[in-house]
């Protein structure tokens, strides 16, 4: 599998805000552990949440990374505070959406959105708020060794980035 | 992968749970988190500890707890390959269905010069799984 | 507008101890103003950088924004200075720089230990009050 949460940028409105997309799908494996049938109990797949928080940072880590050239090595730091008030099932299309709250030298806060639909409804239903908080490693995880190169943003950043013609974005040197 | 993130469970009584994750290259996501530096992501000792959380809660009638709310959850030390996670988890409450858990993750090296330092702490809710929403979301009205 | 008028500090410390208790996940009676952020309510310098973020959105007004730069709060990377720090103590000169820049944290006790690694156990709520409202008044 690959650790990849979001399928495509939606929009991207650089230092400020962008929406994702995340198709959810049987062929993915580990649906099928999360919820295996279980001596009286169907299997009943249902989107691990912990993946959504993940999706959400990944949308919102590559805000913060693009609104400083991705030259800093942003880490996600501490969740705020994350709500969910609903789930997520196979068929069902997630929608992230990352607003940068603070940012600075030191690292950034964004607020997010989370948002599912039924294939082809047309209708989103919001179903989740996800509060991050970022450092960018090398100016404050003091003690812990981090790699001198940008390690955090990489070849498969690329390809989603590509898609929504921001490969650019990311110099040669990373 | 397989979503089992639960390795072995070293203490458990009716509201505290101790268990291990380890970590190995052999994990297929650690290719891409990340190529040069793999390490353990922060959202999978979330998922630990959930998993160590819905283990304990089984008893107490829904086996298929997930998780609702995180509040106030750090990370720290990086988890390597070679490295364990030992996850702490405690119920602190419950009402309607719904378990205030809090927990803590500390990196399990086998150099045993090495002090356990803290990849994970932080406070988290469990819940029954939810098709439809519920009919007050005053949670999310929240600034 | 009352929005315009300045704040008291008791004002100031209500507000603070809410961005706390938000930060920090802890109770209302556990934020006193005499606890220290890092001894007595276990924060963590990921946290700084969470309540620095927070009391920014707390005390910013629409004609006056609020930002507390890196290092005004707590100047972590003076502290790798030789000139201020001699064998994880403070020196004199150390000393003096502390209470230039945190005017708002009494040293006095501290003077007597100087091990640096105590710096930030000296940052209580209520010197955090004395530092927001020093800024509010600038």
């Amino acid at each position: 599998m690959r650790w990849m949460w979001i399928d495509q940028i939606v929009e991207l409105v650089p230092g400020k805000r962008m929406v994702a997309i995340k198709n959810v799908s049987l062929a993915e494996e580990y649906l099928h552990d999360h919820f295996a049938a279980d001596g009286k109990l169907e299997a009943l797949p249902v989107y691990p949440a912990s993946l959504m928080i993940e999706g959400m940072a990944q949308t919102a880590g590559i805000l913060v990374g693009a609104a400083r050239d991705f030259k800093e090595k942003v880490i996600l730091a501490k969740i705020m505070r994350a709500v969910i008030d609903g789930d997520v099932f196979p068929g069902q299309t997630i929608r992230y959406e990352a607003s940068i709250d603070h940012l600075d030298t030191a690292g950034a806060a964004t607020t997010g959105v989370v948002s599912r639909t039924e294939a082809a409804s047309g209708q989103w239903e919001v179903i989740a708020h996800i509060d991050l908080l970022f450092s960018h490693a090398d100016q404050t995880m003091t003690g812990v060794e981090v790699p001198e190169h940008n390690f955090v943003f990489g070849e498969n950043l690329k390809i989603i980035l590509q898609s929504a013609g921001l490969a650019g974005a990311i110099t040669a040197d990373h | 992968m397989k979503f089992d993130l639960i390795d072995t469970v070293l203490e458990q009584s009716p509201d505290r749970i101790v268990a291990i994750k380890q970590v190995s290259l052999a994990e297929e996501y650690l290719a891409d988190h990340f190529p040069s530096f793999p390490v353990l992501p922060g959202v999978l000792m979330v998922e630990t500890m959930v998993q160590a959380a819905r283990r304990l809660l089984a008893d107490r009638g829904d086996s298929r707890l997930v998780l609702g709310e995180v509040k106030g959850l750090k990370f720290g030390s990086f988890v390597r390959p070679g490295e364990s996670l030992t996850v702490d988890v405690t119920v602190t409450g419950s009402e309607d269905g719904t378990y205030q858990c809090r927990g803590k993750g500390r990196v399990l090296r086998h150099d045993r010069e090495c002090p356990d330092e803290t990849a994970v702490s932080g406070r988290f809710t469990m819940r029954p799984i939810r098709r439809t929403l519920p009919k007050q979301l005053t949670r999310l009205q929240e600034t | 507008m009352p929005d315009s008028a300045v704040l008291t500090q008791d004002e100031i410390l209500e507000k603070t101890r809410e961005v706390l208790m938000e930060a920090l996940v802890l109770d209302a009676d556990e934020v006193t103003p005499e606890a220290s952020l890092t001894t007595d309510l276990q924060a963590e310098s990921i946290d700084f950088l969470d309540i620095v973020f927070r009391l920014e959105k707390t005390f910013s007004t629409e004609d006056k924004p609020f930002k507390i730069e890196p290092g005004e709060l707590f100047p972590d990377n003076l502290l790798e200075n030789p000139e201020w720090v001699q064998e994880g103590k403070l020196t004199d000169a150390g000393m003096a720089m502390l209470k230039e820049r945190m005017p708002h944290v009494d040293f006095t006790e501290f003077d007597q230990d100087r091990n640096v690694e105590k710096v930030a156990a000296n940052i209580t709520v209520s010197s955090l009050v004395t530092f927001i409202d020093r800024k509010l008044s600038a």
